[in-house]
């Protein structure tokens, strides 16, 4: 019974917490600064890689749909491949993370995971575009060029965005959670 | 002594800041070779606008010799102008064999241009020409002549210029449809933009100068006219253009046709009710 009960308070939270990002990722917001990276590597430091993996996938792939932007199109796969990675990220970070740990240190490892986590997403989307310029005959290596290279303020503002983002809001977060999981202490 | 993770860390950071700097890099050399190719096609573009009014100038200064070769002898006190006919049957060949592609592509033009040619053969059939017959067809060419090259001239300069203009048509019944920046090459006419924006039934007015046409009807909106003893009403569309100075519409003072266009210049087709005399 207890193990069930557990499992429930789990899987309400994980419910929520899709709704919640699902909200913020759908409302109208200046163009790469978002939450969702940061909800999906939370989710994965504090239920693990595959929770945090499907987390990401699902939300990006209803973001495809319904975003203030249009319908994502050939891209959405990667934008949820993309995701998904930022939830693994959080699941293997967590088994990275040492028994203890100072706040300021965690903040600043997080704001870098949170960067390199925007460049990878970013990354992989743009690869996502080069090929849609690809299969408009454009030739491989000038696609991909003219999609990273194009995208490269976006990146930087996404970069940016997710460094504050995640320097600020994961600790705090992260402990949150993992008490209202249950789950064992964090740093 | 730094830590192993702290130097993970630090790496991480460094591949973050190189991919940017390196993406950066890219945007900036894609945007140099842009415009790198676009400044090559302008400049072919504009020497081939160069070569263009080359040939247009030295067919104008021919055509204008000849018309001078003709002129010089109408003027002359003891003009016999029924001799003089033929020499301007040969400026009319010419100047319809120069301009034979722009005739073809220009309606308006082409109208004006076999009005004058069947006005000559008219007068050519008279036993005695007289000097008002004769002076009639030498303006009518000479126009014709000037609108030919100012047209051409347009063409040629709309391979390096295109202009943004909006145009609205006001129906009468409160609707008012407007084509805001609608891009159309230099040298555009109201007459062609009013085509290339709707469907319009051109009435042409041989005697009616400078600018030969009349729109009948925009978009299967039909002009009526009624007669009455001693006066005459109906509905016409008529056409404006804002004046910037004056902040108003000026009613346009020539035919649409005749009206050359200007960059970011406003205009209004306008279907309104007019009773002559007033």
């Amino acid at each position: 019974m207890r193990i069930h009960s557990f499992k429930t308070r789990k899987l309400a939270l994980f419910a929520i917490l899709v709704a919640l990002c699902l909200a913020i990722q759908l409302t109208p917001r200046p163009p790469n600064v978002e939450f969702t990276s940061f909800f999906t590597f939370t989710v994965g430091v504090v239920f693990g890689v595959f929770y945090g993996g499907f987390f990401g996938c699902f939300v990006m792939f209803v973001n495809g749909f319904l975003s203030p932007y249009g319908f994502a199109g050939l891209v959405m796969p990667f934008q949820m491949v993309g995701m998904a990675m930022a939830g693994v990220l959080g699941g293997v970070y967590r088994r990275l993370i040492p028994e203890r740990i100072y706040s300021a240190r965690f903040c600043t490892e997080t704001a870098i995971v949170g960067a390199i986590i925007a460049l990878i997403y970013d990354l992989v989307t743009n690869v996502g575009v080069g090929l849609w310029f690809v299969a408009g005959g454009t030739d491989f290596a000038l696609a991909m060029l003219i999609a990273i290279a194009y995208g490269v303020f976006f990146s930087i503002v996404h970069i940016l965005s997710n460094t504050a983002v995640f320097g600020i809001l994961t600790l705090p977060s992260i402990k949150a959670l993992n008490d209202l999981v249950g789950g064992g202490k964090i740093g | 002594m730094v830590e192993k993770r702290t130097l993970v860390f630090l790496t991480l950071a460094m591949i973050i800041w190189a991919v940017s700097i390196s993406g950066l890099a890219g945007y900036f050399y894609l945007q140099n070779e842009t415009h790198t190719q676009q400044i090559g096609e302008n400049q072919q573009s504009l020497n081939r606008t160069a070569s263009n009014y080359d040939k247009s100038m030295s067919k104008y200064n021919t055509l204008l010799s000849e018309y001078y070769v003709l002129y010089r002898s109408y003027s002359s006190v003891d003009a016999n102008f029924t001799l003089l006919m033929g020499p301007f049957g040969k400026l009319m060949d010419d100047l319809g064999g120069n301009y034979s592609l722009l005739l073809m592509d220009h309606e308006d033009l082409n109208r004006t241009y076999y009005t004058l040619e069947e006005g000559y053969q008219m007068v050519y059939q008279q036993d005695n020409i007289t000097s008002g017959n004769f002076t009639k067809l030498l303006n009518d060419y000479f126009e014709l002549f000037n609108s030919l090259e100012i047209r051409e001239l347009s063409i040629v300069l709309s391979e390096t210029v295109t202009l943004a203009v909006s145009v609205g048509i006001n129906y009468g019944n409160q609707t008012v449809e407007w084509h805001n920046e609608t891009v159309v090459p230099a040298g555009f006419s109201l007459f062609q933009l009013t085509q290339e924006i709707a469907t319009v039934d051109p009435r042409y007015d041989p005697l009616a100068k400078p600018g030969h046409i009349f729109i009948e009807a925009i978009n299967d909106k039909e002009e009526y006219i009624a007669h009455h003893l001693g006066y005459s009403e109906g509905c016409s569309w008529l056409w404006y253009y804002w004046d910037d100075n004056k902040q108003d519409w000026i009613q346009g003072p020539v035919g649409c046709d005749a009206w050359m266009l200007k960059d970011g210049g406003v205009y209004k087709w306008s279907f309104e009710y007019w009773r002559w005399p007033p």
